[in-house]
């Protein structure tokens, strides 16, 4: 329902907007007639960013240009797989494609994309002037080359934070039983230990009370690789194991004794911790991907968890998909003492910090409208009723606004903490091979998960695996 | 012994199977009436409130009609095309004494066997860079999802067809012939309403085929010819799959394909008249 | 004897369509196979790499335990369904009280969508607040977690399909016993054959040519079967459910290992082929001798 109101709010407030500004015209209208009659093409997955994109920004987009535009919203892999046979064929069909940061080095490394910075250098009657690269938040960097230029405006982004149900954890009777067995205070886990002891605790206060209720979740399903996201994103660095245990610099190393870390004592270690947590997660958190992980926490089956970003904005708000709205704390994922110090200092990360932009292939027909319209959703006045309809933050100014500072209350803080603390989150790792080793090592990791092979045999397996497809790919040498 | 089985067991055991059968549909529509918030919880076989703003949503979005157009237009003329030359063929394979018929027979059914992922790419560079005229492509088109379909469901028409056909017995044509009758003649009043049932579960199940399909749809139309299959995918996303919009657009897929059954029905009911086993 | 150029021109226009959308594709497919292509890849290109494609899937244990796991799924799901599709439409021959009714209800599986089917059996069948576990487990004891039993997981894969593609085989079994003659039917009762001799003598016979049309239809989209699968385990648990098509698709579309896959895909219809003629020739050969003699 939020959702619902929250787009025809914007639109209406869209609107007023435009009837107010429209005197002040326009930079848009002058710039969009050279290019009356363009129709201009994008692709994206039909997630609500990119719906509120195709609903709202779009033919607001056109009411000012001219220029029309249509957006095709697909399922996440067909996206994928539409962007690159177009790109890769040269066929021209899209003027604007998604990008999830985990493939933007791949799309880079082939020169699919249009430099958005240069462009715009090279022919100033398009610039925009209410579009502004360096009000961006940090997140825009993942969409920038060496040389800080910008290859896909943010269009979301998203932190895979720490949930859990304040309503349990600030439970009188609760509280007490669990200090009886413990001997310590219920609150949100800061390291390993504390959260394994506090799922520990709500599994066994679940079965002793014959509720529906565990002490984590687990993103733990036996085929689909968000298991194996899950480990190597939110689990492994919290043990000090970072980009998937690869090491770039180092030819691309992935076992221990070529350098690598993907088999080390503490991937090893973060595996065990993991797995163990998967045990006391219910039952459906084998057959989990993201999708169950939200509705298993929505579903209040869970004290605990980390969930995406994406879909922590709904768990907290949207009555009509949750019943645990009003009860969703937010705190950072818990970690090694030790690995913390890494991350403030800048060498590690704690946590997933996901999310896509929009690009421009160079195989794009009309190059120049397309420019206008990544402006378009660029701009600061753009932001802040898509982050209500849609819960996404890309430009700084956004965390300021009034409507977001009040959703930010609704979410207990989830904003406030993808503005203070995002510096401590990562994307995927700078990798032009990301789903290639994921599938290559993906089927062992199952194995793992069913108990075919031990944790220990099976990084050791995946680790190989992972540098016998690099080199089979050319990355390794 | 099978004499006198009576009636109502018949009955009895059809209403057992067909609680087997219609269970997943119901669960369909179960989950197509429920709120998000009531899909992952304890489970109950009995519907006890009903939420139908699923359908409000899914029939009040312009892209799904669309869709929906698309598909049925789509489905419609492939089956029909199919149904025609499949006819065509199997007459031709079954009457005449061509050379080497019975390996494009075989050769026909080896155009279904590839496996499809492999086999978008070469379509998506047909569609877009082969078969095009300035301008327009044979991409993001009914008519060429029309054609595409039949290189799977012209196999499975013609195999379909062919036992039909062969069933007819030639001498019936041959006579028609020797009073006189042209090929047309014996095609339209002999051999035509002999193949009636087999055509109308040819047209049924061709129809079927290219209603469900997904793979080529999505990967080669996108805004233009998408069909009903490629918006339901369109539900499952990394937020979350929206599980009673998708439940809600496939129960209201049914009802055309319901509607196309039923009057094809009539047709495979007509053969029992003719020839129907009493054993 | 009629002239055969029109017995020709009214298969002209099948097999253009089929030569140009089957033939061409395939020999794009058959170039690839013999390069190494990966656009994602360090060397991004297409290069000529002769037959290692082939040589590299000889050796791939994934690859073999899909194909494994393939035929035993693609077993086990045609061969109920024929059984069952064929004595179902026998019933339908039969007059009862709401035939009509019951011959819909029993078409309705094939009008769900595959990616539709496939997420109605994960949403029934999510451990622990399924249907179908909490129903096994309240009725039974018994604990289904698709998620950790392999052998569950294939099991419901085939029921799945069995549910989804029976009406199907009823639907062509039907359409060709109701165009049977009627006279060696009755013939034979005259002659007082039973039950079971009407069927292995008459019965079977006559529609054999049926009953291959559906084994080769429903055997070849069983060996490719991907939307409802991918949807129902996404190939799990492990690599239990792991078909052939979505092991393709896992190679092509993440992994968008172009040559490779389309190697496989070359292997895999040839397999195919293979395993349609043997049946084809085993099945038809026979016929043809009876009537020879």
């Amino acid at each position: 329902m939020i959702r619902k109101s929250g787009i025809g709010l914007a639109a209406l407030t869209l609107g007023l907007l435009a009837s107010v500004i429209s005197a002040k015209a326009d930079f848009w209208s002058d710039a969009g007639a050279k290019y009356q009659g363009v129709v201009l093409h994008g692709v994206t997955e039909s997630t609500p960013p990119s719906n509120y994109i195709k609903d709202v920004l779009a033919p607001e987009f056109e009411k000012k240009t001219g220029i029309k535009v249509e957006i095709e919203t697909t399922s996440w892999d067909q996206m994928y797989d539409k962007a690159i046979k177009d790109m890769e064929a040269k066929t021209g069909i899209y003027d604007m494609v998604y990008i999830e940061q985990d493939i933007i080095y791949a799309y880079l490394a082939r020169n699919f994309l249009v430099n958005i910075t240069q462009s715009l250098k090279d022919d100033a009657s398009l610039k925009s002037p209410d579009f502004d690269e360096t009000h961006f938040t940090t997140f825009a960097n993942y969409f920038k080359n060496a040389d800080g230029d910008l290859f896909g405006v943010p269009m979301e982004a998203f932190i895979k934070v720490y949930l859990y149900r304040t309503d349990l954890f600030n439970d009188p009777k609760i509280q007490e039983a669990f200090k009886a067995e413990t001997g310590k205070d219920l609150k949100p886990a800061a390291t390993h230990e504390e959260y394994t002891q506090i799922a520990e605790f709500f599994t066994k206060y679940g079965k002793d009370n014959g509720l529906e209720l565990w002490g984590t979740t687990a993103q733990a399903h036996t085929g689909h690789p968000a298991s194996w996201y899950e480990f190597f994103e939110s689990v492994a660095p919290t043990f000090g194991v970072y980009n998937w245990g690869i090491d770039a610099g180092n030819n691309y190393a992935a076992t221990v004794a070529n350098g690598g870390q993907m088999n080390s004592d503490k991937a090893k270690a973060a595996l065990k911790y993991w797995l163990h947590l998967r045990d006391i997660a219910p039952p459906e958190s084998a057959a989990s991907t993201w999708t169950e992980v939200g509705t298993t926490f929505a579903a209040g089956r869970v004290a605990q968890g980390l969930v995406y970003g994406e879909n922590a904005a709904w768990i907290a708000s949207d009555a009509e998909k949750s019943r645990v709205v009003g009860n969703v704390g937010v705190a950072l994922p818990p970690t090694d003492a030790a690995v913390l110090e890494e991350v403030k200092g800048g060498t590690g990360y704690l946590g997933y910090y996901d999310g896509g932009a929009f690009g421009l292939p160079i195989t794009s027909k009309n190059k120049e409208a397309a420019l206008l319209f990544l402006q378009f959703i660029g701009q600061d006045s753009v932001q802040a009723d898509w982050a209500v309809a849609a819960p996404r933050i890309t430009n700084t100014a956004t965390y300021d606004d009034p409507k977001v500072i009040e959703m930010d209350k609704q979410l207990n803080g989830y904003y406030s903490m993808l503005k203070n603390e995002g510096k401590l989150f990562a994307g995927a790792p700078p990798f032009p091979f990301h789903a290639q080793v994921r599938e290559a090592t993906a089927p062992i990791f199952y194995s793992i998960l069913l108990g075919e092979i031990g944790p220990d045999e099976g990084l050791d397996q995946m680790a190989a695996k992972a540098e016998e497809e690099l080199t089979n790919l050319g990355y390794r040498k | 012994m099978m004499r006198q089985s009576s009636p109502i067991l018949y009955l009895v055991f059809w209403i057992l199977l067909s609680f087997l059968t219609l269970f997943p549909i119901y669960w369909l529509f179960v989950i197509s009436v429920k709120p998000a918030v009531d899909l992952f919880t304890t489970p109950s076989l009995i519907l006890d409130t009903v939420y139908w703003n699923n359908y409000v949503k899914v029939l009040s979005n312009e892209t799904i009609r669309r869709y929906m157009y698309n598909s049925l237009v789509i489905s419609t003329s492939n089956a029909a095309l199919v149904t025609v030359l499949a006819f065509m063929a199997c007459y031709a394979l079954s009457r005449f004494d061509l050379a080497g018929k019975e390996n494009i027979f075989f050769w026909t059914i080896t155009n279904r066997m590839a496996p499809a992922a492999v086999f978008l790419l070469p379509f998506f560079l047909l569609f877009t860079q082969v078969f095009t005229i300035g301008d327009w492509k044979l991409y993001d088109t009914k008519i060429g999802m029309v054609l595409l379909y039949c290189t799977f469901n012209l196999p499975f028409a013609i195999w379909t067809l062919r036992p039909t056909m062969d069933g007819i017995p030639k001498e019936l044509d041959e006579a028609a012939t020797v009073d006189g009758a042209t090929t047309w003649q014996v095609i339209h009043e002999v051999v035509f309403p002999l193949a009636r049932p087999g055509l109308a579960v040819t047209f049924i199940l061709t129809w079927v085929f290219a209603w469900n399909e997904f793979l080529l749809a999505a990967t080669l139309t996108s805004f233009n010819a998408r069909t009903i299959t490629t918006g339901l995918s369109e539900y499952v996303t990394t937020t979350g799959t929206e599980w009673g919009a998708m439940a809600s657009i496939a129960v209201i897929t049914l009802i055309p394909a319901l509607i196309i059954f039923s009057m094809v029905q009539r047709h495979i009911v007509a053969g029992l008249t003719f020839g129907a086993v009493k054993e | 004897m009629r002239s055969n150029t029109v017995g020709w021109l009214m298969l002209a226009p099948t097999i253009a369509i089929l030569a140009v959308f089957g033939i061409a594709p395939f020999i794009y497919v058959l170039y690839v196979a013999f390069h190494h292509w990966n656009p994602f890849g360090a060397d991004p290109l297409m290069t000529y790499n002769g037959a290692n494609n082939f040589r590299r899937l000889v050796f791939d244990r994934e690859f073999l335990l899909s194909i494994a796991v393939t035929i035993k799924f693609a077993f086990f799901a045609v061969v109920s369904e024929i059984i069952l599709g064929y004595l179902l439409a026998q019933l339908f021959m039969r007059e009862f009280p709401g035939r009509g009714l019951f011959r819909t209800v029993h078409t309705l599986p094939l009008i769900v969508a595959p990616i539709v089917v496939g997420s109605v059996w994960r949403l029934m069948t999510t451990p622990s607040i399924g249907i179908i576990p909490y129903l096994l487990k309240t009725w039974f004891g018994y604990d289904l977690n698709i998620g950790r039993d392999a052998g569950a997981a294939f099991l419901l894969t085939v029921i799945m399909d069995i549910w989804h593609w029976t009406p199907l085989v009823t639907l062509t079994l039907l359409a060709a016993l109701l165009s049977l003659p009627k006279e060696p039917f009755e013939q034979a009762q005259i002659d007082g054959a039973n039950r079971w001799q009407i069927f292995w003598h008459i019965t079977l016979p006559m529609i054999r040519p049926a009953i291959l049309a559906t084994v080769f239809i429903r055997l070849m989209d069983a060996l490719r079967t991907v939307d409802e699968v991918w949807m129902l385990t996404s190939g799990g648990p492990g690599a239990a459910t792991r078909y052939v098509g979505l092991h393709i698709w896992k190679i092509v579309f993440p992994k968008t290992d172009y040559g490779y896959g389309a190697a496989i895909s070359v292997i895999v219809l040839y397999l195919t082929l293979v395993m349609c003629w043997l049946l084809y020739v085993a099945l038809v050969a026979p016929r043809q001798k009876k009537e020879a003699e």
